[in-house]
């Protein structure tokens, strides 16, 4: 439900003449569902990385609504995307030894906001992401079976935006499809705004908007009901 | 946050182990050292607390202190036996007590002594009761014998080539409650007996004291150069100051006293056999005839005499000594010994600390990945922080647990084995000191494990995700 604005992003690293990211403006309305592609080394995982306040931003400001991320340290834009990201990312990042459902709480016990209303949250978004055994530790499930467990943990802060990096890249067919299908359903469900990088066309297509890099800049920038009509 | 960073233990298991194991032998080795010094010194200590005063004849303070109170038998220059005759006669004096030492039984020195020394230093019998007959022996709490059991003394020890004494044996009337001392591994005869058994000092008969001593006669040289070629310098110096009226004393003591090294005892066997008389009661008065003494043991009165004791005799042929000051001077040499093992021990400590940062530098690396997937999806910087100490520092001060627990138990084998064998009884335990170094090692792992947390810190989750 958060719009994002960007001015003048640019993201260089050292040694690399030219900026790997360089984007002038961006406007991304509110609970709008937006696909990021391009080749590796487009910039794509680094706009990720930025938009999601995973990397500090140097040049450029990032907003999300009245949020420049620009202006957090470290700590505070950690804790600014506990709150408003929901997070759902290509290796999972689910912790073994832990249940499912403890790795769906982890990140709210750790920020020390967990309350009955998550459990409760949690259990839910566990049946809404069509799974079964909440007690079943993660280093038994499949790959398909992880990432739903990942995007229940992404959606349990009610975050205002999802953003999804190759959520499907590591799955197989079936379960990438399904995967897709409930990012879709959820971001719909709650209105957030969903940002989904992907080579998955079959994913790509379903999105509303389609952004796509090369070489650090977006090239093309296309509605899908453009596309439609 | 307790169930992640136990799941997360559980899955380093390995690794976890091996850093609790390397603190612990680092911490136990010093640990250990520590505790078996200190013990052996306040377990020394104590042993020598019962004997306020040991006097005998001028030589080596160390080696009276070893011989008369730790029983370690050596040969002794003699002390006249006129100075026990004048020192039980001093009004300062509450009781002085002569030693004779040499023979042994089964592996445990059998010692010659008076009723009054043994009950002014124990506590009273376990059971059965003190020596009231010349055949009587009196035995310390770890001697591993029973009432009424035969003793046939032997001449030195079996290890060093004794021989049993042909007529004598003690019958064991008594066992004494436990003092945490040598003695407590000791035979406790009447001194009478020690020197019937090796014919001297002979009360009854003057005149069998004065042919003997004629029959010896030829014999004082050659026994007085033996002694010297035995290394035993301060012979050489008691003989050459004694007083004329106490040289035959002397010498024919030094024949009994030689008679304690292997080499001589031979010798001293075919001249004399002696016999005790079992039935003799025990006689402690000693009048003119005293043979020479290994040592007196002395209980003056007051502190004041004990010093002034001290001081009279350390003239001439005699050397009064308080156990304590030679125990001084044995920790300082301790001391140095224990400052070498402490070097070894820090260095091991020092050795472990390095292996400890390389730890926890392999352990950042390892955990960069998750660090920053726990900050990706919102843990706070303080969970973080509080995850990794806790895991490295839970490791370490497991480590450092165990590593006291395996130094207590390791210090207590050593006291144990050194009881067994000097009946010194070793107190083991902690003091506020070994506090402090707990207190240390905890802070130094403390800080140590607060690095991996900073550092992680020190990059963006995006790029800790890269790794």
């Amino acid at each position: 439900m958060l719009p994002l604005k960007i001015e003048n992003l640019a993201v260089s690293f050292p040694g690399l003449a030219t900026p790997v990211l360089s984007i002038d403006r961006l406007e991304i309305a509110a609970g709008s569902h937006v696909a990021l592609t391009g080749g590796s080394g487009s910039g794509k995982s680094t706009l990720i990385n930025i938009i999601a306040g995973l990397e500090r931003i140097r040049a450029g400001r990032v907003f999300w609504g009245e949020q420049n991320l620009a202006d957090l340290s470290e700590g505070r834009r950690d804790q600014w995307r506990a709150g408003n990201i929901g997070l759902v990312m290509q290796d999972f990042h689910l912790f073994p030894g832990l249940s499912a459902l403890d790795n769906i709480l982890l990140p709210a016990r750790l920020s020390r906001v967990c309350n009955g209303e998550l459990i409760k949250r949690a259990h839910t978004l566990f049946e809404t992401v069509g799974l079964k055994r909440p007690e079943q530790h993660i280093e038994t499930m499949s790959r398909g079976e992880m990432q739903r467990v990942a995007i229940a943990r992404a959606l349990l802060r009610k975050p205002g935006v999802i953003i999804a990096d190759e959520p499907t890249a590591s799955l197989d067919l079936e379960s990438g499809e399904a995967v897709g299908d409930l990012l879709l359903a959820v971001a719909a469900d709650a209105g957030s705004t969903l940002i989904v990088a992907s080579h998955d066309q079959r994913l790509v297509e379903r999105l509303d908007r389609r952004l796509s890099l090369k070489s650090g800049r977006i090239v093309v920038d296309t509605q899908a009901e453009e596309i439609a009509t | 946050m307790i169930r992640f960073i136990f799941a997360d233990l559980r899955r380093l298991w390995l690794g976890g182990a091996v850093v609790i194991l390397l603190v612990a032998l680092a911490t136990a080795l010093g640990v250990a050292v520590t505790l078996q010094e200190r013990s052996l010194r306040l377990g020394s200590a104590r042993a020598a607390d019962k004997f306020d005063l040991v006097v005998g004849a001028a030589g080596s303070e160390t080696q009276l202190i070893l011989s008369s109170i730790f029983l370690q038998a050596a040969p002794l220059p003699l002390v006249d036996g006129s100075v026990l005759t004048k020192l039980t006669a001093d009004p300062r004096v509450s009781w002085a007590a002569p030693v004779g030492f040499g023979d042994s039984f089964a592996g445990y020195p059998i010692i010659g002594t008076t009723i009054s020394l043994i009950s002014g230093t124990t506590t009273g019998f376990s059971e059965g009761k003190m020596f009231a007959l010349e055949g009587e022996a009196v035995l310390g709490a770890a001697v591993d014998l029973s009432i009424g059991a035969e003793i046939k003394p032997m001449h030195g020890t079996a290890e060093t080539g004794g021989h049993t004494h042909a007529g004598p044996a003690y019958k064991v009337v008594g066992k004494l409650q436990p003092t945490g001392t040598p003695w407590d591994r000791a035979i406790l005869v009447p001194i009478q007996a020690v020197w019937h058994v090796h014919n001297l000092g002979h009360e009854h008969g003057q005149e069998e004291e004065g042919a003997h001593h004629d029959e010896d006669g030829h014999d004082h040289a050659h026994e007085g150069e033996e002694g010297h070629e035995e290394g035993d310098a301060h012979a050489e110096g008691e003989t050459a100051r004694a007083e004329p009226a106490a040289q035959v004393g002397a010498q024919e003591g030094q024949k009994y006293a030689f008679a304690l090294g292997a080499a001589s005892s031979k010798h001293v066997e075919e001249e004399h056999h002696g016999s005790i008389d079992p039935d003799a009661p025990v006689v402690e008065t000693f009048g003119a005839g005293t043979p020479g003494l290994p040592a007196i043991l002395v209980k003056p009165k007051t502190i004041a005499d004990a010093y002034r004791l001290r001081q009279e005799y350390r003239s001439g042929s005699t050397l009064g000594v308080f156990p304590g000051e030679v125990l001084t001077s044995l920790y300082a040499t301790l001391g140095d010994a224990k400052m070498v093992l402490s070097a070894v021990a820090a260095g091991s400590q020092g050795l472990v600390a390095a292996a400890l940062v390389l730890v926890t530098v392999i352990h950042v690396g390892q955990r960069r990945r998750q660090i920053g997937a726990l900050r990706a999806f919102g843990a706070p910087r303080s969970s973080v922080f509080m995850i990794v100490w806790i895991e490295l520092f839970m490791l370490v001060a497991l480590g450092v647990g165990i590593g006291f627990l395996v130094g207590l138990s390791a210090a207590h084998v050593g006291a144990q084995m050194f009881t067994a064998k000097s009946g010194v009884i070793l107190p083991v335990g902690f003091t506020r000191e070994d506090l402090r170094l707990a207190v240390i090692l905890l802070g130094f792992a403390g800080v140590l494990a607060a690095v991996p947390a900073l550092l992680a810190y020190r990059q963006s989750p995006a790029q800790a995700l890269r790794a």
